[in-house]
């Protein structure tokens, strides 16, 4: 019984946490809930979790400032739980430090899934730090054969530019993240690109979807969090 | 009684420093155009040997203090100097004062007499102006006072209607838990779930409202990639309602149109979620973009009904006045489109409502960027 993952949730709204506490009980992991930041902080030294829910607005500390914390001396797993209006919160703590975040109000089956996608995304990452995916990424009728840089489509081989493979790549590794402009920015065109211009990036997911989906205001591979950055689906494996 | 007094006394020297502001500026000003009147004088003087136009000049100098000073002083003040300095200088005995020579005191008195006329003029002109700036504000502001009130009436109608339904559900299926089938309950939760759902929608339609109207500051423009746009908004809503059905259509091209994104989805939520409650048809919702003339033309269809014509001028206005015939008051239409039209105005945009041969057709146009990106 005790390899059920143990998940701390750091919310003031006692019905929310409620929910969610009773939802993820019923899902099989085991919940610890705090009403404030400092009291979150101090259970999270002591019970070491797999996992972190954090609501940005605490009573007592900035949720940014728990992100901080924790990451100073820990890799788990934060999903930081935000108001729809709170978008530059919301890239600021993604640029802090915390993995994924989801917005107010959300499903149960949402929820979940973010859950599982930060977990899985933990266990790839080894000893080193380094990220240690599968070969192979495949949603519908694209596959992404990372060791032999091949991307295709419904069998069809799809030709895409060294910018435009690296971009999908690394949203395909990710899948199920969201990941911010910046992050993207910094890890395709180095630390020194302008991140203040994020338009090279969205020109080339442009080009991107139009080799990719079928409509590409439809997109069924590759989303748009606007103000906040993209998410690819995660692999079907 | 301390505060009121200390606000009572930084007044004061507001004012005070107002006034020596404008004493400073009014002595410049009539120094200024003195020296100007003189110095032209003078040219006039040497090179046409003409007093006439001397006093012209003078009279012209004063009718200008009396025109751009506060106050009727700067004006007789300069009349003053004026008189002297044509009878001092300008006028036989030179440098020496004579006020005997025939026909001079009508012309001092003329100066004096055409100033002070000029400065009171004015200083009326500017006091009606402020008065009449005054009013148009105080209008103004009753007006949207009229429009707030109108819209707390809208929301607070549209607010309780949804309540009211889940309170009622909530307390059937409290009372009668244990005699309602299994599928009863489930239909029960159910509606209290879309009430919910509608409720938050429109309390998000409430806090575009305030991002808008907070400090009066024009809206943050970023540019934004129409298909992100586009696929957000369709996807959100498709998350609120799973079974919508909808057609989009955009242009191939890589269009980036200055928008704030949040309000803009928001708009394309309220109509599409128009055109499924309202249309009340099985066939899909269209939305289509297409660009005309530098803007981005936003069309959202359905293949319902239609609009009402008798509704069509009033539907931007989301007055709760019209009776609901219908009986779906619940999906009040009312502040949805005022919410949308508040956003496509603040855009510099425009919004419209039609029917088309098949059902409603809602159309907005948002001006968008000249330069097309290239691939880099």
């Amino acid at each position: 019984m005790n390899l059920k993952p143990t998940i701390i949730v750091i919310e003031d709204e006692k019905s929310i946490c409620n929910f969610i506490e009773t939802t993820l009980t019923a899902h099989n992991y085991k919940v610890i809930t705090a009403s404030t930041g400092q009291e979150g902080l101090s259970c999270i030294t002591s019970c070491f979790p797999d996992l972190v829910l954090l609501d940005l607005g605490l009573p007592d500390i900035d949720g940014i400032e728990v992100v901080k914390q924790v990451r100073s001396w820990s890799m788990i797993p934060i999903i930081v739980i935000s108001a729809r209006t709170q978008e530059q919160e919301k890239v600021l703590a993604l640029d802090t430090g915390c993995d994924d975040y989801i917005t107010k109000p959300f499903g149960t089956s949402e929820l979940l899934a973010r859950i599982r996608t930060a977990l899985r995304h933990q266990q790839h990452l080894t000893g080193n730090g380094m990220i240690n995916t599968e070969p192979i990424y495949s949603y519908d009728d694209l596959t992404i054969d990372f060791s032999k840089r091949l991307v295709t489509l419904a069998g069809q081989e799809i030709h895409l530019t060294q910018i435009e493979y690296k971009l999908v790549s690394l949203l395909a590794k990710n899948g199920g993240r969201v990941l911010t402009y910046d992050y993207i920015i910094n890890h395709i065109w180095g630390p020194y690109a302008d991140n203040n211009n994020n338009q090279i990036l969205r020109v080339n997911m442009a080009h991107i979807r139009r080799k990719l989906e079928k409509n590409p205001a439809e997109p069924n591979y590759i989303f748009t969090e606007i103000g906040v950055g993209y998410r690819m689906r995660e692999s079907q494996q | 009684m301390k505060q009121s007094m200390h606000i009572f006394t930084t007044n004061k020297k507001k004012k005070e420093r107002m006034s020596r502001q404008n004493l400073i500026k009014n002595t410049l000003l009539t120094i200024a155009v003195l020296t100007l009147a003189t110095i032209l004088a003078i040219l006039f003087f040497y090179l046409g040997k003409n007093t006439t136009s001397v006093a012209i000049i003078y009279i012209l100098a004063v009718v200008f203090i009396a025109r751009y000073t506060e106050g009727y002083a700067p004006g007789i003040i300069a009349s003053f100097i004026g008189v002297i300095c044509v009878n001092y200088v300008f006028t036989y005995p030179f440098m020496k004062f004579n006020f005997t020579m025939d026909g001079y005191p009508v012309t001092f008195m003329g100066m004096i007499i055409i100033s002070s006329l000029i400065s009171t003029m004015t200083s009326h002109l500017k006091q009606q102006n402020k008065i009449i700036q005054e009013r148009e504000k105080l209008l103004m502001e009753a007006e949207k006072e009229t429009m707030r009130a109108n819209l707390l009436r809208a929301i607070s109608h549209d607010l309780r209607t949804p309540l009211t339904g889940i309170i009622g559900t909530c307390s059937t299926y409290l009372d009668t838990e244990s005699t309602l089938s299994k599928k009863d309950q489930s239909d029960l939760i159910r509606n209290i779930y879309e009430d919910a759902n509608w409720l938050l929608n429109m309390v998000e339609n409430l806090l575009t409202i305030t991002r808008i109207r907070t400090n009066d500051t024009p809206i943050h423009k970023t540019s934004e990639l129409l298909e992100e746009v586009v696929s957000e908004a369709v996807q959100r809503l498709r998350k609120r309602i799973p079974g919508v059905d909808i057609h989009i259509q955009i242009p191939d091209d890589f269009i980036m149109i200055p928008m704030d994104a949040t309000l803009i989805e928001q708009v394309l939520i309220n109509l599409m979620e128009n055109a499924y409650y309202h249309g009340a048809s099985d066939k899909p919702i269209l939305l289509e973009v297409s660009v005309v003339d530098h803007s981005a033309c936003f069309k959202v269809k359905d293949q319902g009904k239609g609009i009402p014509e008798d509704k069509l001028s009033t539907i931007f206005e989301g007055s709760p006045s019209t009776p609901n015939h219908s009986g779906d008051s619940r999906k009040g239409m009312g502040i949805g489109l005022t919410i949308c039209r508040t956003i496509i105005t603040a855009h510099g945009g425009e919004i419209h409502a039609g029917n088309y041969e098949n059902g409603a057709e809602l159309t907005f146009c948002l001006p968008i960027e000249e330069e097309i990106i290239h691939e880099s």
